[in-house]
């Protein structure tokens, strides 16, 4: 016995004396080119921030630019007015950031909605149908909204008026009491189907012993879903849950940029759209700024939620 | 071991991986060094590309035009991207061996485009600038342009530039050229002659349905109010079009809007004389040193908006003016859905097909009492917009030849025009010139100038529609109404004697007989209703914002354009007013005030630059 594992032992450090190299050296020079890549692309750009305390203009070099400090830092509350402003647009900014976090739970539910279809065809035709939405670019998604809701001459406001339902079209386009709403639906219209998708594959993921074991006690159907199911998706939304939350002051520009106008700017205008409204066509230095702040919010409300997780689930992700 | 070959394979390929990212980065952060000498040493076997077409080996001046010229053009005004392909593209080719493919901003990215080509160091081989401010001279400090000075390139390649119109030249070197380099050219330049420089309509009307204006007793209009009771009428005589669908007089859209204002309602500041110094806070008369502020009382802008206020309140607006953008307001003009037009080239170049105006139904002027519209001078100088060739293009003494072309009589007889104003293309096709010496227009011309995207091009004119061969860089080099030395008639085919004297429709003819003029411009001038703005020059590089300004500006103006629409749309009269004071009580709190202190002196500027063209 002892001199089996021996000999064993003499077998397993073999390559250790061959290439004089320790796994854990190998392990590190496998994963060192990635972490270039990781430093390259995630770590080097932090040197744009630099950006934020000159005068910039594209195409003039840095050492041709004036130095300003904290300048554009202090634009941010240089007057009341603009304060107000800043005040107004993160109010936009964490609504619908919000709204979404709160209705994150609506793919979970479709996921696992769309599991218990039993008719295979109709399954496909309707993922397919919620997933193909995510495909199309928020401008054509404006273009479809148009034509069905402009005042003059949208399927919606001809269907109510010729149904008597109304005296005028309802110009829902250019309104500024119900924008969040809408917005957050056409959002889960557009990625509802795809967000599903990782769900699904968490479900299809779970060991198929447990429903069966929980059939030979006697589980329904909705006790199935409850006890097994939804249990074993916890993890995965939790993790979205984390990143969503870490990611709460970036909503993106494109949907809303679609769907602005002057009525509803007030109630549409996130952070990004914000800057690219003011700032990034003529003023990098700001805008730098601003990605700065919103860079060192979300690594601080990520930390926030980590904490929070360890704390509720004695889980983390970090 | 098959282990130890996957994971070194693995290994072997990430590295290559971050390998070529390391040198694409340097790339790009090194300003483009290593893009410009790979560029500059070998260009032909860069970028030219043997031709076998039997096409000029070597052009007057010299140069061999053997290899076909491949040129990058970047125009922040065009509304085209790709290749230039069509009637244009094959006079160029065939005359100098040149093919243009376009960059346009407008259509990918806008400012942010025109920020990252600075940015990235090449901006391509010709670059059009739609003003001279911020991104000109900023392209200029950074070296992305060409000096055309350089190797006496302008005075060899570029003669009849210098000849003909010197005065630009100058303009050039003084402005944004220390005072000797030469780094674009101004557009729609000219040689000094008086009056207006627009061709048979001007820029505005305004423009009413005439068939239905004369059916309600063609009412006498004395101020800009007075068109609502008009239009009202109007509309009670046709309340929907021939579908079945409801008529406005006005349809507004804000796509135009840029960064200052509710562009639809500057419109009739420039009827009154009036235009705004561009993103300033004021309007200045056009042949008088006066201005007035933005947002006071007496500023047409702010009459326009409560103008457009008492419209909607009419029933006159259509309630999708929020919402939609610019092709569907074109589509209701074609469709006969709206009674109003700001401009001829809006309503009328979209409404008034031959059969309509067979039939007298059709848009035409239909001035207020005391209108002066805002006429642009010939510019010696040239305008604010610019063209200018890339610091790193490939063959510039070719590139300077191509340009030179533009401003011959030849270049201009076929390419004159831009924007609304219809170039003649091919001679001897779409036009010729009689025995008599003098051009006339062909029948297939005046198809294809009024049905530009329906009528195909010969194959051996280079196919496709006119529209298609357009020059689509959407530049526009000599001002289309410039008198052409060979013929003693401007280029601009609609000002032809010949073009004038042709049959005129039964809406040409009603609305002569009733106005007393051939054309629009014609009444303007003969009832003394035009404001010629002179067109000058300081003799000093122009004033410019800084950057902390800039941005306070361009937060006023999203406010202003913001409100501007809701004050619009408003309800009733208290909550206009509302809005109003919200707007003034804002605009201030963001530093109207200082933009205000550098609008007056941008005018002021502009009165001295004046001076230089007044006799």
């Amino acid at each position: 016995m002892a001199a089996t594992s021996g000999k064993l032992e003499l077998e397993a450090q073999a390559p250790y004396f061959r290439r004089g190299l320790p796994n854990k050296y190998k392990l590190f020079l496998m994963a060192f080119p990635f972490l270039v890549v990781t430093f390259l692309f995630f770590y080097l750009p932090i040197y744009g921030w630099i950006y934020a305390f000159y005068d910039y203009f594209p195409g003039i070099p840095l050492s041709k630019t004036p130095f300003v400090g904290f300048k554009w830092f202090r634009t941010i509350a240089s007057n009341p007015i603009q304060t107000e402003e800043v005040l107004r647009v993160m109010k936009n900014t964490l609504a619908m950031s919000g709204l979404g976090i709160a209705t994150s739970f609506f793919p979970v539910v479709f996921a696992i909605l769309l599991t218990e279809v039993r008719t295979g065809w109709f399954r496909k035709i309707v993922q397919t149908l919620t997933t193909i939405p995510n495909f199309i670019s928020w401008i054509l998604v404006y273009s479809i909204a148009f034509t069905l809701l402009s005042v003059d001459n949208g399927l919606v406001n001809t269907l109510l008026v010729k149904l008597g339902i109304v005296d005028q079209g309802i110009n829902f386009l250019a309104s500024n009491s119900n924008v969040w709403g809408p917005m957050i639906l056409w959002y889960w219209w557009k990625s509802l189907g795809w967000t599903a998708i990782i769900y699904l594959a968490a479900i299809a993921g779970i060991d198929q012993e447990l429903y069966e074991a929980a059939e030979v006690d006697g589980a329904s159907r909705f006790r199935k879903i409850w006890h097994i199911t939804v249990p074993s998706l916890v993890p995965t939304f939790f993790v979205l849950l984390l990143l969503a939350i870490g990611n709460l002051v970036n909503n993106g520009i494109e949907q809303y940029f679609a769907f602005q106008n002057a009525m509803n700017k007030d109630t549409i205008e996130v952070l990004d759209l914000y800057v690219y409204n003011i700032a990034f066509s003529n003023n990098f230095p700001f805008a730098t700024v601003v990605s700065m702040l919103k860079s060192i919010i979300s690594v601080f409300l990520l930390f926030l939620a980590n904490g929070l997780s360890k704390w509720v689930r004695g889980e983390s992700i970090l | 071991m098959k282990f130890r070959t996957i994971a070194a394979s693995l290994l072997a390929i990430s590295l290559a991986g971050a390998m070529t990212a390391c040198s694409g980065s340097g790339n790009g952060s090194g300003g483009g060094k290593n893009g410009a000498s790979s560029g500059g040493k070998e260009p032909a076997a860069a970028t030219a590309t043997a031709s076998g077409s039997g096409s000029p080996e070597t052009s007057a001046s010299g140069l061999d035009r053997s290899k076909e010229l491949k040129l990058t053009v970047f125009s922040t005004t065009a509304n085209y991207a790709g290749e230039q392909t069509g009637w244009f593209a094959k006079i160029i080719k065939d005359k100098f061996n040149i093919k243009l493919n376009i960059i346009a901003s407008n259509l990918d990215g806008g400012d942010n485009k025109i920020a990252a080509m600075m940015a990235s160091g090449d901006m391509g081989d010709i670059i059009v600038f739609g003003d001279d401010k911020g991104n000109y001279p900023n392209a200029i400090k950074a070296g992305l342009l060409l000096d055309w000075t350089k190797d006496g390139l302008l005075d060899k390649y570029g003669q009849d530039i210098v000849k003909s119109f010197p005065k630009a030249i100058e303009k050039a070197k003084i402005s944004f050229g220390g005072g000797s380099a030469v780094y674009g050219i101004g557009n729609n330049v000219a040689t000094n002659q008086p009056g207006p420089s627009e061709g048979k309509d001007m820029t505005w009307g305004p423009d009413l349905r005439w068939d239905l204006y004369q059916k309600i007793g063609a009412p006498p209009i004395d101020s800009i109010e007075d068109y609502l009771p008009v239009l009202k009428k109007m509309q009670e005589l046709e309340p929907t079009n021939e579908q079945g669908k409801k008529t406005y007089a006005f349809s507004l859209w804000s796509d135009w809007d840029g960064n200052y204002k509710l562009t639809l309602a500057k419109q009739f500041a420039n009827m009154y004389g009036y235009d705004e110094i561009v993103d300033t806070a004021v309007y200045v008369k056009a042949d008088e040193p006066k201005y007035y502020d933005f947002l006071s009382d007496e500023s047409w802008y702010m009459k326009s908006l409560k103008l457009y206020f008492d419209a909607n309140q009419m029933g006159l607006v259509d309630p999708d003016s929020l919402s939609q953008k610019f092709d569907e307001v074109t589509a209701k003009y074609k469709d006969g859905r709206l009674l109003f037009s700001w401009f001829p080239w809006l309503g009328a170049a979209n409404y008034n097909t031959p059969e309509r105006t067979a039939q007298g139904k059709g848009f035409a002027l239909v001035p207020f009492k005391g209108e002066k519209v805002w006429s642009t001078g010939f510019n010696q100088y040239g305008g604010n917009g610019i063209l200018s060739i890339g610091a790193k293009a490939k063959d510039p003494e070719r590139i300077m030849e191509f340009i030179n072309w533009f401003y011959t009589p030849e270049g201009a007889m076929i390419s004159a025009g831009g924007g609304t104003s219809i170039p003649n293309g091919p001679k001897g096709l779409l036009w010729d010139i009689g025995s008599d010496g003098k051009p006339y227009v062909t029948d297939l011309g005046w198809q294809a100038y009024q049905d530009q995207k329906g009528t195909q091009m010969p194959q051996e004119y280079g196919g496709g529609s006119f529209d298609n061969g357009m020059n689509k860089i959407n530049f526009s080099f000599v001002v289309p109404s410039l008198t052409n030395p060979e013929t003693g008639e401007p280029y601009d085919h609609n000002l032809w004697e010949t073009s004038l004297k042709r049959n005129p429709t039964k809406l040409d003819s009603d609305w002569r007989e009733k106005m007393g003029a051939l054309t629009a411009k014609e009444y303007f001038v003969k009832n003394d209703m035009v404001a010629v703005a002179p067109q000058g020059f300081t003799g000093k590089e122009p004033l410019q914002m800084d950057q902390a300004l800039l941005q306070k500006n361009k937060q006023i103006g999203t406010v202003i354009q913001q409100y501007s629409w809701k004050m619009v749309f408003a309800k009733n009269e208290a909550e206009y007013e509302k809005l109003k004071a919200e707007m003034l009580k804002k605009v201030k709190g963001l530093g109207y005030d200082e933009v205000m202190a550098f609008s007056v002196k941008k005018a002021e500027e502009l009165f001295e630059a004046r001076k230089s063209v007044s006799p």
